[in-house]
């Protein structure tokens, strides 16, 4: 199949990417690992029976009004390679290769996770993950949480899970945003009044909690899950402002639910695979793609939009990938490109949150920190903190080499998880970025072999 | 600042690693230095095949020596590089493929090597998990695999262990010539410029040896190619030796935690870059023209290194004419990993005029000068 612009992901920013692209007229695909549009902030309920909530209906007119402007939106569907205006996709055992004149990365992030000593214990999630469920199934996978970590989605989720019934019994913020806030009054303001609706949805879940008792602790997290075949309980303490855990603070909550959640990173394995220089940004969420003004990769063709190349939430990734889908389209069909104003004023708008989001939420003190020597760090390899510990003894001073060392990062999931983890614990940027090379997830054998079109 | 050393080897890889540990243990003090902060090319982006059988006559007389070395310093140190004697198989799809095998294993039985020719019945009842189209196999029992990465970490660290001075992150710029003598190695490590005089120096650093040796008027015939591996998902024990074919051009082992690693004889050549391919992927996958099985296996991740070709895929191994003290060992055209114990301990013997381990008088730098007239 052959397209003029192809759309890597349907969340804010692919679906925006796509649907601008097809309205400037270029042939447009827009290829998503989900079955549903609208990516983790949209995510649609699985089935006709839950009710929408409200963005789950702005998701669901976003991904209309994209297929009605002509993009030809593919669900389930895994990018495994990019390269050179090619994209090969695999959705169940059936290979499909693309081929486009442009690109528009819009892959979205991965969460940042802290593990600490009963992390892999089932019933321990990430925030995301809970939300997850209950943006998809209305049902939540416990029925005493405690929501702990770092983020505004901490808060997000604690709210949706009371309001869904689930009593919720810490939500804990380890750094102190809102002090960091109104540190800088005036930015702050300006920031938020840019932004009524998060305003709004934020009051909405603190009062939703509120009215249940539960207030939202800052300066506190989990540093212990405890249970045999499952979670029930953790310990929470109180974390110095350096974000690391203060002795004799700690106290004991019953739960058999717990989601952590310490930001987000963008996923840039697509970005390794077609060559597109990176950049370390810790404010950005860590590794981002370097862009132009109309969000071009250091790779003719390649564009990079939304959370997934640099954390700034939803209303920057609608902007950005508008912006980027037009610049694709435009690269596409050898057009000139032109940013409007309303566009740049929504850009600016949304970088001032960006900002105030990065000053409120600090990178912490590194992802290792709270593990104990045996705390396994990497759960498909079954590889722990001493063993990692153990390979930078030894001298592997960059993420390969503790990688082929330790095997941390070489199972099913590639590192997605662990990966951060090693690089927090070399904390240098000269350890480099982790390698990505194709096939991106695991991919049948036989895909390889067969006649594909 | 100037230091002195008796000898500096450039290339921190398995051969200069293995060379540093003989000279070392020969009582030189010795620096390794390596432009990178760890072992990274291609002694530890390999296949991991550790084999005398089915090699040029030279090789396999340095191969049989360095297996027995590797036996050596895993029983020195005690490390785990998850070396797995048992067996390696090249595989026969034709009956002309076969009888090239039997006449080569004549050859291989004359140097004290054996080997065993089975034929397709022989196939099916030693190893029911490959094709049922073949003809036949040779079979090398002595021969087997291991873990580039942590045979390669062991190698270094025996270094270390003997003194060697290794120094990850330096990069060496030049070689200092004088009056037809080695006098020195110039570099930068950490943004700081060195320079280390030495009457020695041994040149081990894979593709890139070709750059630093060309102002000293040595020129050496070495491409960058690029070699890819694919691994599929754990699986359960399948086999354990190491098989190749190639006439498919595909080779594959089982690792030690379960993954099959499947590499190609082929390369993309004149490229440093170590990205990956669908192609390359592609070509991997005939792997199931040897072992169907794995048609209903994953691909979970691939990853390639650098190769340093020569135009006879044969090292270079020796004394470029016209420079005393300088020692070259590259050009290893993806053989490397296996002949690292040797090479080391022929390149010792060659510094310290001692007789060589094994003859490589034929494997000279300068067979590839053009012949005057």
């Amino acid at each position: 199949m052959a397209y003029d612009v192809a759309v890597i992901g349907a969340g804010v920013a692919g679906l925006s990417a796509a649907r601008a692209a097809a309205r400037c007229g270029a042939r447009t695909v827009c290829v998503d690992a989900y079955p549903l549009p609208g990516g983790q902030y949209l995510r649609q309920p699985a089935g006709p029976e839950a009710k929408p909530s409200r963005l789950q209906r702005r998701g669901r007119a976003l991904a209309d009004s994209a297929i009605a402007a002509g993009v030809h939106w593919v669900p389930g569907t895994t990018v495994w390679a990019l390269s050179d205006g090619v994209l090969e996709t695999i959705r169940g055992d059936v290979r499909e290769t693309i081929r486009t004149r442009a690109v528009v990365i819009a892959a979205g992030t991965y969460e940042r996770v802290a593990p600490f000593p009963g992390w892999t214990l089932p019933g321990v999630m990430t925030a995301g993950g809970v939300q997850a469920q209950l943006k998809a199934y209305g049902q939540a996978p416990g029925s005493r949480a405690v929501i702990a970590g770092s983020g505004p989605l901490t808060l997000v989720v604690a709210g949706t899970l009371a309001a869904h019934g689930v009593r919720v019994a810490a939500v804990l913020e380890s750094g102190r945003p809102v002090r960091r806030g109104l540190a800088a009054p005036l930015s702050t303001v300006a920031a938020m009044a840019g932004q009524p609706a998060r305003l709004a949805e934020a009051t909405r879940h603190l009062a939703v909690l509120a009215r249940r008792g539960v207030r939202p602790r800052t300066g506190w997290g989990v540093v212990r899950a405890h249970g045999t075949s499952g979670v029930e309980a953790v310990t929470i303490a109180r974390f110095s402002p350096s974000g690391t855990p203060l002795p004799d603070t700690g106290k004991v909550v019953p739960c058999d639910l717990v989601g952590v959640h310490n930001g987000l990173r963008p996923a840039t394995e697509l970005y390794q695979l077609v060559g597109a220089e990176l950049v370390r940004r810790p404010s950005l969420g860590g590794w981002v793609p370097i862009r132009t003004e109309t969000f071009q990769t250091t790779v003719d063709g390649v564009f990079a939009a939304g959370d997934g190349a640099g954390i700034g939430g939803a209303t920057l990734a609608a902007v950005e990938g508008e912006i980027a889908g037009r610049a694709a389209a435009a690269h596409a069909l050898d057009r000139p490109v032109t940013v409007t104003r309303g566009q740049r004023r929504r850009l600016a708008n949304a970088r001032r949150f960006q900002a105030l989001y990065a000053r409120c939420y600090p990178p912490g003190p590194g992802l290792s920190t709270l593990a104990d020597p045996d705390t396994v760090l990497c759960r498909c390899e079954s590889v722990t903190h001493q063993q990692l510990l153990a390979a930078v003894e030894r001298g592997a001073t960059t993420h390969a080499a503790v990688k082929s060392l330790t095997r941390c990062g070489m199972g099913n999931c590639q590192g997605a998880v662990c990966s951060p983890v090693i690089s927090d614990l070399l904390g240098d940027t000269a350890a480099g970025s982790p390698a990505a090379r194709p096939p991106l997830h695991p991919l049948p054998l036989a895909a390889l072999i067969e006649e594909h079109t | 600042m100037t230091q002195h050393m008796d000898v500096i080897v450039v290339g921190g890889g398995v051969i200069g690693c293995a060379a540093a540990l003989e000279l070392a243990r020969a009582g030189l003090r010795t620096v390794v230095l390596d432009r990178d902060p760890a072992p990274a090319q291609a002694s530890v982006r390999n296949g991991g095949g550790v084999r005398a059988q089915c090699r040029n006559r030279v090789e396999r007389l340095l191969a049989m020596a360095s297996i027995e070395l590797w036996q050596r310093l895993l029983t020195d140190t005690g490390a785990d590089i998850e070396y797995r004697r048992r067996g390696n198989l090249r595989l026969a799809f034709a009956e002309s493929t076969l009888e090239a095998l039997s006449q080569e294993a004549a050859e291989e039985e004359a140097d004290g090597l054996r080997t065993d020719v089975w034929g397709r019945a022989e196939v099916r009842r030693r190893a029911p998990y490959l094709s049922d189209r073949l003809v036949g196999a040779k079979y090398c029992a002595t021969d087997g695999h291991a873990n580039p990465i942590l045979a390669t970490w062991a190698m270094l660290e025996a270094a270390v262990q003997s003194g060697v001075d290794h120094r990850p992150g330096a990069t060496a710029t030049a070689i200092e010539v004088d009056a037809g003598r080695v006098r020195a190695v110039r570099g930068t490590a950490g943004g700081e410029p060195f320079r280390l005089e030495t009457p020695l120096v041994v040149h081990a650093a894979g593709p890139w040896t070709r750059e630093l040796a060309a102002p000293l008027g040595v020129t050496l015939p070495l491409t960058p190619a690029r070699n890819a591996i694919m691994v599929t998902q754990a699986q359960p024990p399948l086999f354990d030796e190491f098989v190749s074919a190639h006439e498919v051009g595909v080779y594959v082992r089982q690792a030690a935690k379960g993954h099959l690693h499947v590499g190609g004889v082929f390369t993309v050549e004149d490229t440093f870059d170590q990205r990956v391919s669908t192609d390359e992927l592609e070509r991997l996958a005939r792997v199931v023209e040897l072992v169907p099985a794995l048609r209903r296996s994953k691909v979970l991740r691939s990853w390639s290194g650098t190769l340093d070709l020569t135009p006879d895929h044969l090292p270079v191994i020796g004394r470029p004419a016209g420079i005393e003290g300088y020692l070259v060992a590259a050009g290893f055209s993806g053989h490397g990993f296996c002949l690292g114990p040797v090479v080391g301990h022929v390149i010792a013997d060659l510094a310290l005029g001692r007789p060589p381990l094994v003859d490589v008088s034929s494997l000279s730098p300068n067979r590839f000068r053009p012949v005057a007239g």
